[in-house]
């Protein structure tokens, strides 16, 4: 099963790295190109030794051989168990950290030579409610980070009435951050992410402490609003299966840093015969095949 | 080059920190006051000491008094020159503001700079506090002071200054917490900078480590100006030197504090504190 999958994998990259047919006939190269990317990490020290670790040698691998690429305007799922790399893979790709070996590039430009670059076309939603400068309020937040990614005033002030238009933020704006509730910050972490209209977004567990109506209102926004109307390409990492299904064109199945499968969901199903993402997922994973 | 976006950034950088401060004013209040506080110790402290002989060994011929609050105010500059940048540093890795910034389109050097804006800007106003309460309340005398010369003197030790911030910043983001860097920067330079006390009381060895400390420059500089009138030409050597301290240690200490950061974004230690 496993080596069926990867195949999958293999063929799938394959295909994405040559430029593709979309539907109008128009050629559509990948926006998100990962190919062959290995993550090793110094172990985890206690101690002392903790303070040690950046220069310890890296031996701990989270990602291996890790390749896929991603069209414009869709939506992939990174999923996987605890552990399994999605939040390594999503931090080399926001440029937060440095790849072992291997290539990453997005809109053509490499993560690592190119890191400048790679920021100006991405916007990043770390899941946390963290992030935020919690004496200023929603706007002037927003107004700081807009400063910091090129914006001008002008510029700024009306794209950050666009997005709060967009994210319901209004009413909230000039409140101050420390103020605001978990799903208003989580909100506002989407609009810090698109002031600069990035055409590639990253989410780590979007939804993670949301509330289940704040969670489908959100995946309502980010389906309808981003990827169909604005045609951004979302890359995100979740554990929510209904989150997965609403908004992914593919998912990528990763385990202790490998990938499993990528495919699109409707795949999935019909490769492992099942009717259900959770027991398709549960069919690919090896460590929940039942234990002789 | 185009100077308008980074100063755009600067001045963005200034005003966050000016809103957060802003709505803590009390501190601020209560630094003021700590001035006039560490001012008063001061005064009450030279007369105690106040001797024929101290007067002899203090250059330019001044009274303790004067001579220790010059010190004073200007190893607080220091102070905040080596703690500025660490405290910003760890301020936004603990609410998690690190990587939101490092994720924008704005470089690191900038953003280090950006982070020291203010704190060097409260520094100066607390320097004037310190300056203020001395000639207002102690008799503290700057009838004859050349300005421009000691502000020349000012801007070569935040240069200077500011190149040890960031290699203090380095050892933190690298290796969190517990800083000897920042240990022997202030250290050293209280021991031999002549803050408290001339260098020339120092034993020979500990003098030669002064002249390789920018405070005892910067301190030499700004007493000649402040305290004797001393003209450009006469403070120039200690600006010199200052200046020779900044062209050395901000491209190092840039240096470090791009290999700390890409030594943390391969160890993913980043957000770890």
């Amino acid at each position: 099963m496993f080596a069926f999958f990867s195949c999958i994998t293999t063929v799938h990259a394959k295909q994405h790295y040559a430029a593709r047919h979309c539907c109008s006939g128009q050629l559509v190269a990948p926006v998100l190109i990962v190919e062959n990317l290995f993550k090793y990490f110094p172990p985890a020290q206690t101690g002392w030794r903790a303070m040690l670790q950046p220069l310890a040698r890296a031996t701990f691998r989270a990602l291996a051989a890790v390749s896929f690429s991603q069209e414009p305007g869709t939506a992939m799922a990174l999923v996987g168990p605890n552990g399994a790399g999605k939040s390594t893979l999503l931090r080399i790709l926001a440029t937060l950290l440095l790849p072992t070996r291997g290539t990453a590039r997005v809109a053509g430009f490499d993560v690592v030579r190119r890191p400048a670059e790679v920021r100006r076309r991405i916007g990043v939603h770390s899941g946390t409610d963290g992030g935020f400068y919690a004496r200023l309020t929603a706007r002037e937040n927003l107004r700081f980070f807009a400063t910091l990614n090129n914006l001008r005033d002008a510029e700024a002030r009306a794209r950050i009435g666009e997005l709060a238009e967009w994210l319901h933020l209004g009413p909230v704006l000039d409140r101050q951050v420390r103020m605001l509730s978990t799903g208003t910050v989580h909100r506002l972490n989407l609009a810090r992410a698109l002031l600069h209209r990035p055409p590639v977004l990253l989410l780590d567990e979007p939804t993670r402490s949301l509330d289940p109506l704040a969670a489908a209102s959100f995946r309502r926004l980010l389906r309808d609003e981003l990827i169909d109307r604005e045609g951004i390409t979302v890359l995100f990492s979740s554990h929510a299966l209904e989150e997965v299904h609403a908004l992914a064109d593919r998912i990528l199945l990763l385990d202790s840093g490998r990938v499993l499968a990528c495919a699109s969901p409707a795949e999935l199903l019909r490769r492992t015969a099942t009717d259900t993402l959770e027991a398709a997922l549960a069919r690919l994973l090896p460590s929940s095949e039942p234990k002789p | 080059m185009n100077l308008r976006q980074p100063l755009h950034k600067l001045v963005a950088i200034f005003r966050r920190d000016l809103i957060i401060t802003r709505s803590y004013r009390i501190t601020f209040l209560l630094e003021m006051l700590e001035a006039l506080m560490g001012v008063a110790s001061f005064y009450y402290l030279s007369k105690f000491v106040q001797t024929e002989a101290l007067a002899r060994t203090l250059p330019q011929g001044h009274d303790y008094f004067s001579f220790a609050v010059v010190g004073f105010a200007f190893f607080d500059y220091l102070t905040v020159a080596v703690v500025a940048v660490e405290l910003s540093l760890r301020e936004a890795r603990e609410n998690g503001a690190l990587e939101a910034l490092l994720v924008t389109q704005t470089s690191v050097p900038l953003l280090l700079a950006g982070s020291a804006l203010y704190p060097f800007l409260i520094a100066s106003l607390r320097t004037l506090v310190y300056l203020g309460w001395a000639v207002l309340v102690f008799g503290f005398p700057v009838t004859s002071a050349n300005w421009p010369a000691a502000a020349a003197a000012l801007l070569a030790s935040v240069l200077a200054f500011a190149g040890l911030g960031i290699l203090s910043a380095s050892y933190i983001l690298l290796f969190k917490r517990g800083n000897p860097a920042r240990w022997a920067i202030l250290g050293v330079s209280a021991l031999v900078g002549g803050v408290m006390y001339p260098v020339a009381v120092l034993p020979e060895p500990l003098q030669w480590l002064a002249r390789l400390t920018p405070i005892s420059y910067s301190l030499e500089a700004v007493r000649s100006a402040l305290l004797a009138g001393a003209s450009f030409a006469a403070v120039w050597p200690a600006v010199r030197a200052l200046l020779l301290f900044a062209a050395v240690l901000l491209p190092l200490s840039l240096a470090v504090f791009a290999w700390s950061l890409r030594r943390t974004k391969m160890a993913g230690t980043l957000t770890h504190f």
